[in-house]
């Protein structure tokens, strides 16, 4: 009787939850299908997708991202690696920075990296300039300069998040051993990184990949700052002038974010069987 | 020249020495097993073997060749772990054939040479599954074909049958043992189970905190044990400090017990005090016709553990176990009777320390 009991709260309190979550995102799909009035339909949606800017700086954040995954992956995961293999009294420490980008606002890092890296390099005491600033660093009117610093700011922001999924993946398999085991039969640093780590912790490299593509996709702060045109901010213009569209674009990045989850969560029960009993 | 020589090597990590002046020379094809408890140095000196570890002092060859410093992919060693070690992503298959690819042998090559292996540990049918379904005893053994293919020098084993149950554990030490002795190569197996240490070696390194005990085969140091630790640790032991009566004659006198030693107290003198070790099953009641070293004792306990009755006997104030078989002609006499056992010269023992 008392476990019924319990068993009945539970389900309340699940639903409670449910209700909290699902009825905004329904308010917001709901709004986004009443942009003609007294009809339901999809206008908002083919009025956001036609918008040239809409495609042009959703591309942009997608390349953005593409390249901040790449790059966080070459850096980070034989960083963890190497902390788990010859430095664990390390672990602390890079634990430690990995979780900055929590506690430093975007609005900080922006700042300083303007700070930073827009003012050339000079010897001190004198007026030679050493190093040009990186800002200024523009290639075919491309400005190379600002999407290094951008994509730098990225990692930042993504890094706890990729670390952690990362850490996480070689702390299910026995990297030590398997790394001995393969050393042992002749295989070098990079055979061992490209043949036995990185499919090992796949499921984590992907969800640590798709959390890195959903802050870099979203990210309004940096790009503003920095003065480049991606999805973040124009999201952002587009709610301040425009009602129906942001619901539709809100809605589609809902979308985009549990095929996410749903991908992660088919690789990692695909990767919980291989990598079960080793 | 030993095939592998390890000589003078110690390792140290911090201030704590791990590994104290180890030498030992093995030779071709020879199968030595390191036993010896936790924490004892037999795993580090594997892994300095392996190229894991590199000594603080020392130096080790193999086959005439400074291995000392070479980097652990460099050595032609293979090697097996207690947690398996295989690729989870890979198939058997392809876990076996991971080394040779890694030497780039043709396509062709790698396929026999993967086939002998599954042949060889009799997993034909489970070539294309990956490890997790496996049970852990396939799993070693796919380890140990995995090991095997690169062709070694040498083999490395460590504690490879730790992790499987009892039944197991018996039938893949002696699938290891047939296999080593097939191909004739050269094996170093650590564990800390004596049973498994006697039962599958040429020799036995005994270790404690860092340093040999003893080494000999595995006949040597059950019945011959050099030291105390070697003796307690090897089989169960009945010891008991003696004085020596007559050094020549081997008489010595165990708390008012006469005992004759045939292992000899040469180099001791007339009321010298040794310690002495008597296996328990080197202990048989006197009616059973052996007459020699005969004493009463008091029998304090009788316990059954399956073939073997253990006999706890009070003789002259020292508890001594004594092992019988159980067989149905079998007599034993009760718990506070007294009677009288007796036991060989030879079985007295004599320890260093």
């Amino acid at each position: 009787m008392k476990l019924k009991f319990k068993s009945l709260w539970s389900w309340i309190w699940f639903l409670i939850g449910t209700l909290y979550f699902i009825l905004p995102l329904y308010a917001t799909l709901d709004f986004s299908l009443r942009m003609e009035r007294d009809t339901i339909g999809f206008k908002a949606y083919r009025v956001a997708f036609a918008d040239p800017k809409f495609v042009e700086t959703f591309a942009r954040s997608n390349i953005l991202a593409v390249i901040t995954i790449i790059v966080s992956i070459i850096l980070i995961v034989p960083t963890a690696y190497w902390v788990r293999l010859r430095l664990p009294q390390a672990r602390r420490i890079v634990e430690f920075i990995t979780l900055l980008p929590f506690v430093i606002p975007a609005i900080i890092l922006v700042f300083g990296m303007i700070r930073v890296f827009s003012t050339p390099v000079r010897i001190p005491f004198t007026d030679i300039i050493l190093i040009q600033p990186l800002t200024t660093l523009i290639v075919n009117k491309f400005h190379l300069g600002t999407y290094i610093l951008i994509v730098a700011g990225y990692m930042i922001l993504a890094l706890p998040y990729m670390y952690r999924a990362v850490d996480t993946g070689m702390r299910t398999v026995d990297v030590r051993t398997l790394t001995e085991a393969s050393q042992s039969l002749g295989a070098n640093g990079f055979t061992i990184m490209w043949h036995v780590i990185l499919p090992n912790i796949r499921a984590s490299l992907l969800s640590g990949a798709l959390l890195t593509y959903a802050i870099v996709v979203g990210e309004v702060v940096l790009a503003s700052f920095l003065g480049l045109d991606t999805f973040g901010p124009y999201l952002f213009l587009l709610g301040q002038h425009r009602a129906y569209e942001p619901s539709a674009l809100t809605f589609v990045a809902f979308l985009l974010t549990w095929a996410a989850m749903g991908i992660i969560q088919l690789v990692s029960g695909e990767q919980g069987q291989t990598a079960g009993a080793h | 020249m030993a095939y592998l020589s390890i000589s003078n090597v110690s390792k140290q990590f911090g201030d704590t020495t791990v590994v104290d002046n180890f030498n030992l020379d093995i030779e071709k094809g020879e199968f030595v097993s390191f036993l010896g408890p936790s924490g004892c140095g037999k795993t580090t000196t594997l892994r300095m073997v392996a190229g894991f570890e590199i000594p603080t002092t020392g130096q080790i060859m193999l086959d005439g060749s400074d291995i000392t410093d070479v980097a652990p992919n460099q050595r032609n060693v293979g090697m097996i772990f207690q947690s398996y070690a295989l690729f989870p992503n890979m198939t058997v298959a392809q876990n076996i054939a991971f080394g040779l690819r890694v030497r780039k042998e043709t396509d062709d090559m790698v396929k026999q040479r993967v086939q002998e292996m599954i042949a060889l540990i009799h997993l034909e049918e489970h070539a294309n599954k990956y490890p997790f379904q496996l049970s852990g005893g396939q799993q070693q053994r796919v380890s140990l074909a995995r090991a095997l293919a690169i062709h070694p020098q040498v083999l490395l084993l460590d504690e490879p049958l730790s992790a499987l149950d009892a039944k197991i554990r018996v039938s893949l030490r002696a699938e290891i043992r047939s296999i080593q002795k097939s191909l004739g190569i050269t094996a170093i197996f650590v564990t800390h189970d004596q049973e498994e240490a006697l039962s599958i070696s040429d020799r036995v390194v005994v270790m404690n905190v860092g340093e040999m005990e003893q080494v000999g085969t595995p006949f040597e140091i059950y019945n011959f044990p050099k030291t105390s630790f070697v003796a307690n640790f090897v089989g169960s032991l009945n010891t008991s400090k003696a004085t020596v009566v007559d050094p020549a004659g081997g008489i010595l006198d165990m708390n008012g017990i006469r005992v004759h030693s045939e292992s000899g107290v040469q180099g001791k003198k007339k009321g010298d005090v040794v310690m002495v070790a008597i296996r328990p099953e080197r202990f048989s009641f006197s009616w059973e016709g052996k007459k020699e070293n005969v004493t009463e004792g008091t029998v304090e306990n009788i316990t059954f553990l399956g073939s073997v009755v253990r006999v706890q006997l009070l003789i002259g104030g020292i508890k001594f176990n004594m092992d019988t078989f159980n067989r149905p002609s079998l007599t034993l006499p009760k718990i506070g009777e007294k009677c009288e056992v007796t036991f060989s010269s030879k079985a007295v023992l004599i320890l260093d320390d």
